[in-house]
């Protein structure tokens, strides 16, 4: 028995300390982070103004064109598989030669992601009840005003948690960044397996690298929504 | 004050309001009865632009509202409005339901709409309900401070969208109290209701509108009384 925990330990050790093969993993989960947080932003900023198209087109027949090119975004990327998505970015951005592969990875993913915020938004902009845009526009506000004072405050309650949800999706599928040559904590792990000949060690101390990641996530958003209900009556 | 020229209204083909002619004088209390699908309701949100008409013209205070160049947000705080959903702003308090458009529209300074507000939630008797949230309310209650929100702005005339047909039978009394009050100060209503007892008490005219169209107008008296249109006779028999 004590054999059987030794060579585990002895796997954990050439895994994750002998070289210093630590210092890999953290400059993998650095990229990582640094592509999710990038990608997040993206995502959000995309997300945000489809959103906003899509839902201004229904009383709005001057964005028609507008509104056709954002589902055809919507459609076409969550129709796809994101590492399909990946490989045709990278490609195209690739035949520049000097591209930082990081930066391609995170504006695939935040383009990737835009489509699924996109459509979290403007499910919660359409869930607040239609009256709710009358009874503002027969105050005098503008359709803008009444967005800011009246809509978006109650959608956004219905917004953060699958946003959240989709954060999480996010963090995890960056794992599919290595096919791009980017050193990401998944492509790290790889790495370090085919240097010790052990490839399972590694890739369970990547797992429980995102699920340490993954649970702060949650934990974070957890706080973020119970500090949101405090004011909500409803 | 208000002057509909052959307004029509059509959704998708189909035909709502086939041509309304109309002028609401200030002071005027008029009443707005009509089978349901008839276009009483749409006539009424026409009127500030709620549903845009598809043909004619609406006139406000020497206004074309119809002209696509008339500020309608502008006029819009002129013409407070009541809606059968009552649609207070859950997300905020009662106080700040009544305050948010004077403030936001800068129309008043934070100060001067909490003085409103609290004059208002006298007036609606509601005072003790500044501070807590609509869904805490009851349906008269919240009606009652739907109609504090649309006078805190102080409009030239209150258009009325079936205040009390969502209300339990109970609670349809206190709006409607609150109705004649400001029937009696003299504010000028447009009210679409199926309360036939409001409209021949506070009416100073009442509109019966059937398959898009004004099919008689008089006062509550005559109106009730020697009906002439045969459609309007069949109705009154069946509400009365």
């Amino acid at each position: 028995m004590s054999g059987f925990f030794k060579s585990i330990a002895d796997a954990f050790y050439v895994a994750l300390i002998e070289d210093n093969r630590y210092l890999s993993y953290l400059d993998g989960i650095k990229v990582t982070i640094i592509i999710s947080l990038l990608a997040i932003l993206l995502g959000v900023a995309i997300g945000l103004l489809v959103a906003v198209v899509k839902v201004a087109s229904t009383n709005n027949k001057k964005l028609w064109l507008l509104n056709k090119i954002c589902n055809l975004y919507t459609t076409v990327i969550r129709a796809t598989p994101a590492i399909v998505q990946l490989l045709i970015l990278s490609n195209l951005i690739f035949t520049s030669r000097n591209a930082n592969e990081i930066l391609v990875a995170a504006l695939c993913f935040g383009i990737n992601s835009g489509a699924y915020v996109a459509e979290i938004i403007r499910a919660g902009l359409e869930s607040v009840d239609k009256g709710q845009m009358e009874a503002g526009r027969s105050l005098g506000f503008t359709y803008i005003q009444t967005m800011k004072l009246i809509i978006i405050p109650q959608a956004i309650k219905n917004i953060l948690p699958a946003l959240g949800n989709e954060f999480i999706t996010l963090i995890k599928e960056t794992s599919i960044a290595g096919v791009v040559a980017v050193t990401d904590l998944t492509k790290a792990a790889q790495y370090i397996g085919s240097v010790t000949w052990d490839v399972l060690t590694p890739l369970l101390i990547a797992a429980a690298c995102y699920l340490v990641m993954v649970l702060g996530l949650t934990k974070l958003l957890g706080i973020f929504e119970r500090r949101l209900a405090q004011g909500d009556r409803n | 004050m208000i002057v509909t020229k052959n307004l029509q209204k059509s959704f998708e083909g189909h035909e709502v309001l086939k041509g309304i002619d109309q002028r609401i004088e200030k002071g005027e209390q008029v009443v707005i009865i009509g089978p349901s699908g008839s276009g009483k309701s749409t006539f009424l949100r026409c009127l500030n632009l709620l549903e845009e008409p598809t043909g004619g013209e609406i006139w406000f205070e020497g206004n074309n509202i119809t002209n696509k160049k008339t500020d309608i947000n502008k006029l819009r705080q002129k013409m407070g409005m009541v809606f059968q959903q009552f649609n207070l702003f859950p997300h905020i308090t009662v106080k700040q339901n009544i305050t948010l458009a004077p403030v936001k529209l800068g129309v008043m300074t934070q100060e001067e709409a909490d003085k409103k507000a609290d004059e208002l939630l006298q007036r609606v008797g509601l005072p003790e309900k500044a501070d807590q949230y609509p869904n805490q309310l009851s349906g008269g209650q919240k009606q009652r401070i739907a109609i504090a929100r649309a006078l805190a702005m102080n409009p030239d005339v209150m258009l009325f969208d079936e205040p009390t047909s969502a209300l339990d039978p109970e609670m349809v009394g206190e709006v409607l109290e609150l109705m004649k009050q400001l029937a009696k100060e003299g504010m000028t209503m447009v009210v679409v209701t199926h309360e036939m007892g409001f409209a021949r008490e506070v009416a100073s005219r009442v509109l019966f509108i059937d398959e898009g169209i004004v099919k008689e107008e008089a006062a509550p008296e005559e109106f009730f009384d020697h009906p002439k249109d045969e459609r309007l006779k069949e109705f009154l028999s069946k509400v009365l």
